[in-house]
């Protein structure tokens, strides 16, 4: 019931913002064949909203320069690696914003999804910045297990509902 | 021979060993969701109770039909008959419901089963649904991956029907085995990767077990191989059949094998 409560009352002050994604610097998990590597940069390579892909094949990095105007969520990532066989080890995103409130428990909605700031000193963010997706399938299942504890103060972290991102500015 | 085995298998597991796109065994990893593979395998044994050679062609298509499953459709053609002449086929799937991940890293675990049908006559006590027999296998496989190091082992059950009404299974053999693999991969170049276009050469070793359910006769098989990785996207197999042990009657387990893949990435949805 808090935890409804919380999410409700995130909702009514959230606000929205026109913030799209326009890099991610991912990198996956469970893989060091570059054929492997290859069944991933097809996957993102596939995908209209995608400019273009780089590899780093040693630390299996993919960097990803996004068109304008796209719609993805961190969720489409990660489903791209998943479907390749992988799973997302970090999600680092580089989002243009345009004076966002961020800070501990503050949170913007956009048309992909909601964004709710976690670990985040107060602050406002302009022009492009790099935050981290923090959520579970967005980290090893290592780093994971020790976000839960340390993020048990914020309601909608463990809710993991696929629609609300924790992100940390970094 | 237990020393020669003792030897062999800490020499592979301390110098050699390679990924985990065996050669003679599936691994607990699934193709790409959507990704279409075709393989054609071909083996040439030495006849050992007549002279010349057992040749087999084994066309095969394999689909990526989500995250965990996998699905193959395969064709035996072997010269049995003196001419190549198409024996049967074989559909496989495999199910994959473990997977812990890590950087660089990762264990999985997978359920696999395959239905074959085979006309040939049946000429020897070893069962084998990929071109010999009708009948079916189903196992479990476990696969670690450690950044260059790929181990995998698996455990199964087949058993063999009657090929035809003419080839019937022998009443008088042994219809059902349990089969174990185990299996060691390594990647040897590069050692740091440039590109999707440099060749991955790997090196595998790789043991084959059967025991007869019914009078617990048994072969064990090693398979040494070299893999070459082509523009991340096709592979070369060559690798040598050297039974080590065997107290059942087998007509050619000792000879090469060939195999040759292209995957073909995001075909279907």
């Amino acid at each position: 019931m808090k935890n409804i409560i919380t999410l409700i009352i995130i909702g009514l002050f959230t606000i929205e913002a026109n913030a799209q994604i326009s890099k991610a610097e991912l990198v996956a998990t469970g893989l060091t064949c570059s054929m492997c590597s290859n069944a991933i940069n097809k996957q993102f390579k596939a995908m209209p909203e995608v400019e273009n892909v780089t590899t780093d094949l040693n630390s299996n990095t993919f960097t990803i320069n996004l068109k304008k105007g796209n719609l993805l969520s961190p969720k489409s990532f990660k489903d791209k690696v998943e479907k390749a066989g992988f799973f997302v080890g970090s999600l680092i995103l580089t989002i243009p914003f345009d004076n966002i409130k961020a800070g501990d428990n503050l949170s913007y909605n956009s048309k992909e999804g909601s964004y709710i700031f976690v670990d985040t000193k107060p602050q406002t963010l302009r022009g492009e910045v790099k935050v981290q997706v923090l959520d579970k399938g967005f980290l090893t299942q290592k780093e994971y297990k020790k976000l839960q504890k340390t993020f048990s103060k914020y309601p909608s972290y463990a809710a993991n509902n696929n629609k609300n991102f924790h992100l940390k500015t970094l | 021979m237990k020393q020669f085995l003792i030897f062999v298998l800490l020499s592979v597991s301390i110098n050699v060993s390679a990924q985990e796109l065996f050669v003679v065994t599936e691994p607990a990893s699934n193709m790409p969701t959507g990704s279409i593979g075709l393989r054609l395998a071909q083996s040439l044994m030495k006849e050992k109770y007549k002279p010349g050679n057992n040749y087999h062609v084994m066309p095969e298509i394999m689909w990526g039909a989500n995250k965990n499953l996998m699905l193959h459709v395969a064709a035996f053609i072997s010269n049995r008959n003196k001419n190549l002449i198409t024996e049967g086929g074989s559909i496989y799937a495999k199910y994959r419901f473990l997977s812990k991940d890590d950087l660089h890293q990762h264990f999985r675990m997978a359920a696999f089963g395959r239905v074959s049908l085979n006309n040939s006559d049946i000429h020897q006590e070893e069962i084998n649904t990929m071109g010999h027999n009708s009948g079916f296998e189903t196992g479990i496989v476990a696969t670690q991956l450690i950044n260059r190091i790929a181990i995998s082992t698996s455990s199964s059950f087949e058993k063999a029907t009657n090929n035809t009404e003419t080839y019937k299974f022998p009443a008088s053999q042994s219809n059902s085995a349990t089969n174990y693999t185990l299996s060691f991969g390594r990647l040897m170049y590069p050692n740091k990767y440039k590109s999707y276009k440099q060749t991955n050469i790997n090196l595998m070793m790789e043991f084959m077990g059967q025991t007869l359910n019914r009078n617990g006769k048994s072969f064990l098989d090693i398979v040494p191989s070299f893999q070459f990785i082509i523009n991340s996207q096709a592979r070369i197999d060559v690798a040598y059949v050297k039974e080590i042990y065997s107290n059942m009657l087998r007509t050619a387990p000792n000879g090469l094998y060939l195999k040759l893949e292209y995957s073909f990435f995001n075909v279907t949805k």
